[in-house]
């Protein structure tokens, strides 16, 4: 086991080396550039532009540009951001918290609902509930977050002034749990309604599978409650393909949500990269695509070792 | 307030999310308007009534939506329009400018000039000499001295990072006869000398540090003005505080703090607006004008502004490094170039697609001591197809004009994803088709049509583009702007960094151009810069197609906003207050 994670984690590195070549590449071959945006200051002129250049080392050829970043990069140097020009560990620092706190609130409201509701809707197979539910779900799944943020931002916000339009807090007030609560009802419901989509179909589609299991049938035999047979045995079994879906989720955490982040005015990592990424600020931008491919990396082995513990006629090789 | 971030409209990073929040929230904002009641126009839309001094209440908090954000708060690192509306109330210069353009000290006692001896003139540089206010503080407590001006100045010149150089590089030596003043030794004469101290930066605080831009100060600049910036988030808010240690304390300011509201479009900025969750919002579009127009309790603010908004047309070969020389098949000839400025409906565009919120263009210098305002020949079809008829422009079976086997078929490009420009597009096209000029667009992402390099391959600047359109901002100062029209500056391979797009050559407009830069006069500069304009629209090669306002809103509860062409609306937050 420990020689498979350690043998896994050496097979990453090029992975991840080619992940960052290829993004350098992608962001460096986007149109404009970081001082396009002093195109339209008039008093901005070409020995401006030539020394801004060579400040932020845009002036070096590429393979090398690239290979000084990797070289401070592996120093935990992650280099300043061309427009703010503070430590990119900073400014990813600063958003870290709020989108932790956003996606994590995310992470736990998804599992709370979709684990009884999908293993409601597989022991109630074609029942009414059943068949809300799918219903429900394919249709939040085919949803674009974009859209159903921004109507529950039109229907709670504007037209029933129930919740605010956005932001983590009411400006200028103090601290207040409540105030802070209500800032995250409707990022929250945007982001878990999409996502539980997919867990709860998971999760019945497995149970279904295991529900139909001869094992099931003689635990039922050896008088076990219905209880205990759906959760004990149905439940851990079927939750397999749900450990991979949650441990891919696990990037997220850090990255953030890119979509509704920008709706909600939320000061999160993915509007920092957002922002980031129409400045063409490529420090930053850098600093977060490696971070969070590193993450899915090990987001797999995550879920291929705890398949290990869920099953344990997986084995290692 | 900084060195002249004068931001083109819609350039990089201002478009991106809007366009996909446009059309929810236009839906969004139909279904609040028709679901509120009182929709009667609001009779404080236009001019807010002035408050007598009894009247004012003091205290309070305003919040303001901006939805760009600042990545920096420092004056010589940052470049956007957003940065100079927040430090406006806390980063102060030398000297500023009126809403007509005139100057008016800041710091100093008095803007030099040569009539009043501040400015002596030796040959071809000059001595300008600045006398500080005595007695200002910074909002830490420390003295205001010339040394500050005399660091603003090295610091510019030190630190590879800054904006641009432009003005400071001109200054050969500083001079510090007293605590209160400086004596710059300019290398030439240096025309725009006035404003090139617009933000101060504190010696006391900065001397010692190795890298200003990894410093707090790029997030909590150090001013003199009415408030100090006392907390950044990121991606969040700005907050500023009232400053005690303010010249105006404790009179002003009334307020005791305001907060600037990083929002993710104008179209949320709108809306927040509207459900009282902010008390003001910066830089709305035409579009919204309506919407608050008919919303009771909310005021709009609109100021004309320096941003002219034209189409330019290349009168060299549309190639990759054109030759300056060479000669557009179809724009080369004049006639057609008249007869595309007789066939665009300025007015028509103005009313319809702006609201009537801006003015037909006449120049690029709109606003201003130096604002030319020679209208160019108006709206006639008739004459537009006069123009070509009798310059040998024949149509064909088709509809469309040739000569000469050259049939008149251009491509039209501005930046993508800009509504307001592509129904400026749609109407043109079919004016222009309807006089016989087939014309196709061929939009390009704003880094790439505005990126302002070779490099980056501008098409304006590798001369591969007929007809383009977008918007600059001149400083009141049109030193640079005009040097636009020099035929020096025409960017080729050999040297990409003029923006003569149009490749216009004219050597009376050269020669009033650089007479202009010469001489400190502003009669003289003046009439010099409307020599050379009226040469550069003679030659027909831009439409002026129409004067941007700067447009922002507030709730009516927020007192004391005054316009100010050139500083937008945060010029005066000492002056703010809340209606209780």
């Amino acid at each position: 086991m420990g020689r498979y994670v350690v043998r896994r984690l050496i097979q990453a590195l090029p992975i991840l080396l080619a992940i960052s070549v290829a993004s350098f590449a992608i962001m460096k071959a986007m149109p404009g550039g970081p001082l396009a945006a002093y195109e339209g200051n008039p008093d901005f002129t070409e020995a401006d532009r030539l020394r801004l250049e060579h400040a932020f080392g845009l002036d070096q050829p590429l393979p090398l540009q690239y290979i000084s970043w990797l070289g401070s990069f592996v120093r935990l140097d992650w280099g300043y951001s061309f427009s703010s020009h503070q430590p990119v560990l900073a400014l990813i620092g600063e958003r870290l918290p709020n989108t932790l706190y956003l996606m994590g609130t995310v992470f736990v409201v998804v599992l709370l609902f979709a684990i009884p509701i999908g293993v409601m809707t597989a022991v109630k197979q074609y029942s009414v509930f059943d068949h809300v539910v799918t219903g429900t779900t394919f249709a939040f799944l085919s949803t674009p977050t974009f859209w159903l943020g921004l109507l529950l931002i039109i229907l709670f916000g504007l037209q029933l002034r129930w919740l605010p339009l956005g932001g983590m807090q009411t400006l200028g007030a103090p601290f207040d749990l409540g105030d802070r609560l209500r800032h995250l009802i409707l990022p929250v419901a945007t982001i878990a309604l999409v996502q539980m989509g997919s867990h709860v179909r998971y999760l019945r589609a497995s149970m279904l599978e295991t529900i139909g299991q001869d094992y099931m049938r003689t635990a039922r035999a050896k008088g076990l409650q219905e209880r205990v047979v759906v959760l004990r045995h149905a439940l851990k079994n079927a939750s397999i393909p749900l450990v991979t879906v949650i441990a891919l989720d696990m990037p997220e955490l850090f990255v953030g949500a890119l979509v509704t982040e920008q709706i909600f005015g939320w000061p999160g990592m993915g509007r920092l990269f957002w922002d980031s990424a129409t400045r063409a600020d490529y420090p930053i931008l850098q600093g977060i695509l490696a971070v969070s491919s590193s993450l899915i990396v090990l987001a797999n082995l995550v879920a291929d070792v705890a398949y290990g513990y869920l099953d344990p006629r997986i084995r290692y090789s | 307030m900084t060195a002249g971030p004068a931001a083109v409209r819609g350039s990089a990073g201002e478009v991106h999310m809007s366009r996909l929040l446009t059309l929810a929230f236009a839906v969004a904002l139909v279904a609040t308007a028709c679901t509120s009641p009182q929709t009667t126009p609001s009779a404080s839309a236009s001019a807010a009534p002035t408050a007598t001094a009894a009247a004012i209440t003091r205290g309070g908090t305003a919040i303001v939506a901006i939805w760009q954000e600042p990545s920096t708060l420092a004056p010589m690192y940052g470049n956007q329009t957003v940065l100079g509306l927040v430090i406006n109330g806390t980063v102060e210069g030398l000297a500023d400018t009126t809403t007509d353009g005139a100057y008016v000290p800041t710091l100093a006692t008095r803007v030099p000039d040569v009539a009043n001896g501040g400015v002596v003139v030796k040959g071809d540089k000059m001595d300008v000499t600045w006398d500080l206010k005595p007695g200002i503080k910074w909002s830490d407590g420390d003295p205001l001295t010339s040394a500050d001006i005399k660091y603003t100045w090295e610091l510019w010149l030190k630190d590879p990072k800054v904006n641009t150089r432009t003005g400071f590089d001109q200054i050969e030596s500083i001079d510090l006869p007293t605590e209160l003043t400086a004596v710059l030794h300019y290398k030439t004469i240096y025309a725009p000398y006035p404003l090139n101290f617009s933000s101060i930066l504190p010696k006391h605080l900065l001397e010692k540090e190795a890298d200003v831009s990894k410093t707090d100060y790029v997030r909590r600049p150090l001013g003199t003005g009415p408030f100090k910036i006392t907390d950044f988030k990121a991606g969040d808010s700005i907050t500023l505080e009232k400053n005690p240690n303010y010249r105006g304390a404790p009179e002003r300011p009334y307020l005791d703090k305001i907060i600037f509201k990083s929002v993710p479009s104008s179209q949320v900025a709108l809306a927040q607006l509207q459900a009282g969750e902010v008390h003001a919002m910066w830089n709305l579009t035409e579009a919204q004008t309506p919407d608050v127009e008919k919303t009771t309790g909310l005021s709009l603010q609109v100021v004309p502004g320096p941003t002219v908004e034209r189409i330019e047309m290349n009168t060299a070969v549309n190639k990759e490094f054109t030759d300056p020389n060479s000669v557009h098949p179809v724009l080369g000839d004049i006639a057609v170039r008249k007869a595309l400025l007789y066939a665009t409906p300025k007015q028509q565009l103005v009313d319809k697609l702006l609201f009537g919120k801006a003015k037909p263009g006449a120049s690029p210098v709109s606003q201003g001591w130096a604002a030319y305002r020679e209208p160019q020949e108006g709206y006639d079809p008739a004459k537009a197809n006069k123009a070509l008829d009798d310059a040998g422009w024949a149509k064909g079976s088709d509809g469309i004009r040739a000569k000469g086997g050259v049939r008149a078929s251009l491509t039209y490009t501005t930046t993508t994803g800009d509504q307001l420009r592509e129904r400026v597009q749609q109407v043109l096209v079919d004016e222009w088709k309807a006089v016989g000029i087939e014309v196709k667009i061929q939009n390009q992402p704003s880094a790439v049509f505005l990126a302002g390099s070779c490099s980056a391959k501008d098409p304006r600047k590798l001369g591969t583009y007929d007809i383009d359109m977008y918007a600059s901002t001149p400083s009141i100062d049109p030193h640079t702007t005009m040097l636009r029209y020099n035929s020096k500056r025409i960017p080729t391979q050999a040297d990409c960094a003029g923006e003569n797009y149009t490749r216009f050559k004219n050597p009376t407009a050269d020669a009033a151009i650089e007479a202009a830069g010469a001489t400190l006069d502003l009669e003289k500069r003046k009439a010099s810069y409307a020599t050379a304009l009226k040469a550069l629209n003679d030659a027909y090669v831009i439409i002026w197609l129409y004067d941007r306002a700067n447009i922002d809103a507030r709730l009516d509860a927020l007192q004391g906003w005054q316009p100010n062409v050139w500083r937008r609306f945060t010029w005066n937050m000492q002056d703010w207050w809340m209606k209780k």
